[in-house]
C-alpha cells in the first residue's frame, strides 16, 4: 500500500515505524531535521513542504497514495491536507488527526469530508476509561465492540491461590477467556496446558467482559471497582477524560492549577467537581481527602509534573494511579517510578491510526507492551487451510487465536470447537510476525 | 514635569459633564409629545359617558406641548443616546409619567385629590403599578376619571420606554439598555432577538392577555354568573391585572365581585408575574414544557403553592373562613401580594398575626423578572440561594470552583455581584423609608404601628400597594402627613425601576468625565 503521511512528529514517528515494513511510505513536513532523523532511522521517503500547500502536496506525489495520513500537532494543518488530498488523490482514503472533539463529532455528521477522524484526547480518554473498568490491568483493548476484551496483568504475589503455581490445564480460570501470553524476564510464550502463571509474569488474557473483570479479581483481590476518581490538569487530555468518565457515571474531581480554566472546566462540566489548586498542596490533599479516591489520573501538560504529583498522591495513599505520559520516553520513567498505568497519548493515537493501513481483511490491531505485541482481528479467506480444523489439532506456530466472531457474537473456542468459512478470529502474536500470520489465515 | 506644566494644569478649563444633557433633554421631550396622545382614550370615554372632556384635553395638550417645546429647545442634539442618559431617560420619563397621570386628578379629583401632593401620588401609583390610593370616596369619581386611573396602570405595566422601543425608530439604537432598565429583573439571560423584536413581543403578549381577560371577565357578566362584572368593570380590572397594578373602581376591591371572577382574576395576576419570553415561548409557540424547565418558574410557583397553604389553614383554623372560601382567600391574597398586586377579596388586615407575617414577607418575594411585577423577584432569591450555597461549599473547600447556574447556563460573576447591591439597597431604601414614615407620622399624630410602618413602606418600594393596619387593603393612605406621602412616591419611584438606574443619578462618577 502506498502511503502518504504529513507531519513528522511524535505521531507520525510512531505511525512510520508501525507502517514502514510492509508499506510504501512518503512522509511530508516542513522541518527538515525532522525529516532527517526519520530517513535515518526507517526506510521511507521524505518530502520537505507544507501540508497546507496544493502545490507542496502534488509535487510530493499524493495523487499516487492509497491512504492519506494528516497526523501534524495542527488541526487547522491536518484539516486542509486533508481537503487537498481529497481533491489530488480521489480513491485514497484519508485520516486526519485532530485534538478538538467538535472536529470529530462533525465528522460523526457526515459534515467533514474525510474518510476518518482521530483525536488523540478522546482515543485517550476512552483507554482510560476502559483501564478503570478492569482496576487490576496494566493495559486493556476492546475488540468486536466490546464484545471481546484484550487485558494485560502484573501478577504478584497478592493473587488468588489456584491461579499462580498450577499447571493451566487445571486451574479455575474465569469461563470465556484464554490466558494469549505469559511474559517472563521479558520474554513471550504462548502457553500450553503444561504452562504455570507465577509471580512476577505478565499476562495478556482474551475474554469476554465479564471474565475479564473475574480476571481482575483473581489477580487482585480486595481491590473494589472504580467509582471515584480525581483527575489532575484540566487541559484539553484532562477534560476529555473528565467527559467520558462523566458519561460513564464515574464521581470525578478536577484539580487545576490555573484559575482561568478552572473557571471554564465547571462551566462546561457541570458534574465535575473542579479544583483551583496545583494539587500538590499536602494540606490541600489531606483536607479533600485525595487519599481515599479510588484512582488518580495524572493529565497536566508536564510529565515531569505528573510523576511528581503521582508520587506525591501515592503517599497520602492513592492506591491507583494513572499517568499520561506525552513523550515516550516518559513511559519507562512513569513504570519505574511505580505509577500502575501509564499512557501515551500519542501512542494511542498512532495505534488509532495504523488500524486503517492494514489489509482490508483486518478489523482492528491492537498494540501491547511498547509495539513488541499485536492483537488482530482479522477475517479468514474463504480458501484458508485452518477452516474445518479443530483448535486442538492446530499447531502452535507463534500465534492464538483468543474468540471468533462468528455472525456478530463472540465465541471462546475450546479444544473441540471448529473453525468456520466467514468467522473473524482474534489473533495475538507477535508483532514482527504479525504479516505471516494474517497471510496465512 | 516643569513647573509650567503644573501651572498650566491647574488653570484647566471648568469640568465638562459627562452627560449628553440635551440629548437626553431632547428624547424625553419626543416621548412626551407621543404619550401626550395616549388621551384619546379617556376623552371619548368622557364625551361617551357625558363627563366633561376638557381635563383629558387639556392633559394631552400641555403634555405633548412641553414635549414639543423640549424637543424644539434641543433641537439638533445628538439623535442617539449612550449608557449615561439612557438612566437619565428611563427615570426622569417615570417621573414625568406620574405627572401626567396626575394631571386629570388635579383638574377634576375634587376634594380627593386636587391637592397636588396627593394627585401626584395617586398619578405615581398608577405609572408605577403600585396600586396605593388616597382615595377614600371611590363615588365621587366620574366614569372616565376612574377608568383613567385604571388605564394608567395599564400603560405603566409593560413601561412607555418598551412601546417606545416598539413603534418609534429612533430608539432603535441605545434602546436595548433603556428598555433593561425597564423591564424588571435582572439581566441574567440577554434576548436574543432584535430589541425592536422583543419589545414587540412583550407589548403584543400584553395587549393579548388583556384582551383575553377582558372577553373572560365580560362573558362572567354576559352569562348572568356575575351581575356586578359588567364591561366597565371588565375592562376596568383587566387594566389593572395584567400589569399587577391593583387598582380597583371599587372601594372594597375584588370583593365586590363573585367567586368565579376572584379565581379567574387570581389566574390571570399569577400569569403576569410570569417571564413574559417564558409566556411566549410556552403559550405562543406551544411549548409548555418550558414552564416545568424553568429554575425561576419553579421556584416562583414553590412559594405561591407553599404560602397559599400556609394561609390557608390559618384561616380555616382560626374559623375565619372554611371550605372553599378559605382556599379562595388564601390562594387570592398570596396571589396578590407575591405579584405586588395588592388587590384583595377581604381585609387582610384584620387577620391573625401569623398570616400577616406570612404576607408581609411575599412583599419581599415578587413574581418572575421580565414580568410586569415589582418586588426583588424570584430570580433573585434563587440566585442569592445559590452563592449562598457555594459559600459555604467554599469554607469546606477553599479551591472548589463551583459557576452559578441558572437553567444549566452559568451566570457571569458581575451580574452576582449586582444582585448582591440591589438586594443591599433593596433593604436599605425599605429601612430608611420606614424610618422616615415612622418620624413623620409620630409628629403628625398618625396612629401607624411598628409593623404597619415597616409595611408601608415595603409596599411602596416593591409597588404591592396595601399594607397593613389602617393603611390595609380596604383603607387608604389618605391620613398620612405629606412627607410620607413624598417618601412613597419616591420609593414607588426607585423601586419601579429596581434602584440602580435611579442611584447612579446620585453618584459623582457618573456626571463627571
Amino acid at each position: 500500500m502506498r502511503i502518504f503521511l504529513i507531519g513528522a512528529g511524535q505521531v507520525g514517528f510512531a505511525v512510520v515505524e508501525a507502517l514502514h515494513h510492509d508499506h510504501e511510505v512518503t512522509v511530508l513536513d516542513t522541518e527538515p531535521s525532522r525529516l532527517a532523523a526519520l530517513a535515518e532511522r526507517y526506510d521511507v521517503a521524505t518530502v520537505k513542504g507544507d501540508g497546507t500547500s496544493r502545490r507542496d502536496l502534488a509535487a510530493a506525489g499524493v495523487q499516487n497514495a492509497d491512504l492519506v495520513i494528516a497526523c501534524t500537532s495542527r488541526d487547522e494543518v491536518n484539516l486542509v491536507a486533508g481537503m487537498f488530498a481529497r481533491k489530488e488523490a480521489k480513491n485514497a482514503t484519508s485520516v486526519i488527526r485532530t485534538s478538538n472533539v467538535e472536529y470529530v463529532e462533525l465528522w460523526r455528521a457526515g459534515q467533514l469530508d474525510v474518510d476518518f477522524v482521530v483525536c488523540s484526547e478522546l482515543e485517550t480518554a476512552h483507554a482510560i476509561s476502559r483501564i478503570l473498568g478492569v482496576p487490576a490491568a496494566r493495559q486493556t483493548d476492546v475488540f468486536a465492540e466490546g464484545q471481546v476484551q484484550i487485558v494485560e496483568f502484573d501478577v504478584e504475589e497478592g493473587a488468588s491461590q489456584g491461579t499462580v503455581g498450577v499447571p493451566l490445564r487445571g486451574a479455575g480460570f474465569p469461563r470465556d477467556s484464554k490466558v494469549a501470553a505469559i511474559i517472563r524476564g521479558g520474554e513471550m510464550r504462548l502457553p500450553g496446558g503444561d504452562d504455570v502463571i507465577l509471580p512476577g509474569d505478565r499476562i495478556v488474557i482474551i475474554g469476554s467482559p465479564q471474565a475479564a473483570q473475574e480476571w481482575s479479581a483473581l489477580l487482585a483481590p480486595g481491590e473494589s471497582t472504580v467509582r471515584d476518581v480525581v483527575i489532575y490538569g484540566a487541559g484539553r487530555v484532562g477534560s476529555a477524560i473528565a467527559r467520558v468518565l462523566l458519561e460513564q457515571g464515574f464521581n470525578v474531581r478536577l484539580i487545576e492549577a490555573s484559575r482561568e480554566r478552572a473557571r471554564q472546566v465547571a462551566e462546561t462540566l457541570p458534574g465535575a467537581r473542579v479544583y483551583n489548586a496545583t494539587g500538590v498542596d499536602p494540606d490541600f490533599l489531606e483536607r479533600e481527602r485525595i487519599g481515599r479516591t479510588h484512582a488518580a489520573i495524572f493529565a497536566m501538560r508536564d510529565d515531569a509534573k505528573n510523576l511528581y504529583a503521582a508520587s506525591l498522591a501515592e503517599v497520602h495513599g492513592v492506591k491507583f494511579t494513572i499517568g499520561i505520559a506525552h513523550e515516550a520516553v516518559s513511559l519507562e520513567a512513569f513504570e519505574h517510578a511505580g505509577i500502575d498505568v501509564s499512557v501515551n497519548p500519542r501512542g494511542v493515537t498512532a495505534e488509532e491510526i495504523i488500524r486503517f493501513a492494514h489489509d482490508p481483511r483486518t478489523k482492528q490491531i491492537a498494540l501491547l507492551e511498547g509495539n513488541r505485541y499485536e492483537v488482530i482481528d482479522v477475517t479468514l479467506r474463504d480458501s484458508s487451510d485452518y477452516i474445518g480444523k479443530k483448535f486442538k489439532e492446530m499447531p502452535v506456530r507463534g500465534a492464538l487465536i483468543g474468540a471468533v466472531i462468528r455472525n456478530g457474537s463472540a465465541i471462546f473456542p475450546h479444544a473441540d470447537d471448529v473453525l468456520q468459512a466467514g468467522d473473524r478470529v482474534i489473533v495475538f502474536t507477535e508483532a514482527a510476525d504479525a504479516p505471516r500470520v494474517v497471510s496465512a489465515l | 514635569m516643569t513647573k509650567r506644566e503644573i501651572a498650566g494644569r491647574r488653570v484647566r478649563p471648568k469640568r465638562r459633564s459627562a452627560v449628553d444633557l440635551k440629548a437626553a433633554a431632547n428624547l424625553v421631550g419626543l416621548l412626551a409629545k407621543y404619550l401626550g396622545l395616549v388621551v384619546l382614550f379617556p376623552t371619548a370615554l368622557a364625551l361617551w359617558y357625558g363627563d366633561p372632556v376638557w381635563p383629558f384635553l387639556a392633559t394631552g395638550a400641555i403634555t405633548s406641548g412641553l414635549g414639543l417645546v423640549l424637543e424644539r429647545a434641543t433641537a439638533g442634539a445628538a439623535p442617539r443616546v449612550g449608557v449615561r442618559e439612557g438612566f437619565l431617560v428611563v427615570s426622569a420619563m417615570l417621573l414625568m409619567s406620574g405627572a401626567f397621570a396626575s394631571l386629570p386628578y388635579l383638574f377634576t379629583g375634587g376634594d380627593q385629590l386636587s391637592y397636588p401632593i396627593d394627585a401626584y401620588f395617586e398619578g405615581m401609583s398608577g405609572a408605577t403599578t403600585t396600586g396605593a390610593t388616597v382615595l377614600t370616596d371611590f363615588d365621587e369619581l366620574s366614569r372616565s376619571l376612574a377608568m383613567w386611573r385604571q388605564f394608567t396602570q395599564w400603560l405603566g405595566g409593560m413601561g412607555i420606554i418598551i412601546l417606545a422601543v416598539a413603534v418609534l425608530p429612533r430608539l432603535r439604537v441605545g434602546g436595548r439598555q433603556m428598555m433593561e432598565s425597564e423591564l424588571p429583573g435582572p439581566e441574567v439571560a440577554q434576548l436574543p432577538e432584535r430589541i425592536r423584536q422583543t419589545a414587540r413581543l412583550l407589548w403584543g403578549l400584553y395587549v393579548g392577555l388583556t384582551v383575553v381577560l377582558v372577553l373572560v371577565l365580560a362573558s362572567l357578566g354576559w352569562l348572568g354568573i356575575d351581575e356586578e362584572m359588567t364591561e366597565y368593570e371588565a375592562v376596568a380590572h383587566a387594566f389593572t391585572t395584567i400589569p399587577t397594578g391593583g387598582f380597583s373602581t371599587r372601594p372594597n376591591s375584588i370583593a365586590a365581585f363573585s367567586a368565579a371572577a376572584q379565581w379567574i382574576i387570581a389566574l390571570f395576576m399569577l400569569l403576569a408575574a410570569a417571564n413574559f419570553v417564558l409566556l411566549y415561548r410556552g403559550i405562543v409557540r406551544r411549548r409548555p414544557k418550558v414552564f416545568a424547565h424553568d429554575e425561576e418558574f419553579r421556584l416562583y410557583l414553590a412559594i405561591v403553592v407553599v404560602a397559599s397553604v400556609a394561609v390557608t389553614i390559618q384561616l380555616w383554623g382560626y374559623g375565619i373562613a372554611t371550605g372553599e372560601e378559605a382556599v379562595r382567600e388564601g390562594v387570592f391574597q398570596t396571589i396578590s401580594l407575591i405579584t405586588t398586586t395588592g388587590y384583595a377579596t377581604t381585609d387582610f388586615a384584620l387577620w391573625p398575626v401569623l398570616s400577616l407575617m406570612t404576607l408581609f414577607a411575599l412583599m419581599f418575594a415578587g413574581g418572575s423578572a421580565g414580568s410586569t411585577t415589582g418586588s426583588i423577584k424570584a430570580v433573585r432569591h434563587l440566585l442569592v440561594g445559590k452563592v449562598l450555597r457555594r459559600e459555604l461549599d467554599q469554607t469546606v473547600s477553599p479551591e472548589v470552583v463551583m459557576p452559578i447556574r441558572l437553567n444549566g447556563t452559568p451566570v457571569d460573576e458581575r451580574t452576582l455581584r449586582a444582585i448582591a447591591a440591589f438586594i443591599l439597597l433593596y433593604v436599605g431604601f425599605w429601612v430608611v423609608g420606614a424610618s422616615v414614615i415612622a418620624i413623620d407620622s409620630a409628629i403628625g399624630g398618625v396612629s401607624l404601628g411598628g409593623l404597619d410602618t415597616l409595611a408601608v413602606s415595603a409596599s411602596a418600594l416593591g409597588n404591592v400597594g396595601p399594607a397593613l393596619g389602617v393603611t390595609g387593603p380596604m383603607a387608604s393612605y389618605a391620613p398620612l402627613g405629606d412627607v410620607s406621602k413624598v417618601t412613597m412616591i419616591l420609593l414607588m419611584w426607585v423601586g419601579r425601576l429596581e434602584i440602580i438606574p435611579v442611584v447612579v443619578l446620585v453618584t459623582r462618577h457618573y456626571w463627571r468625565l
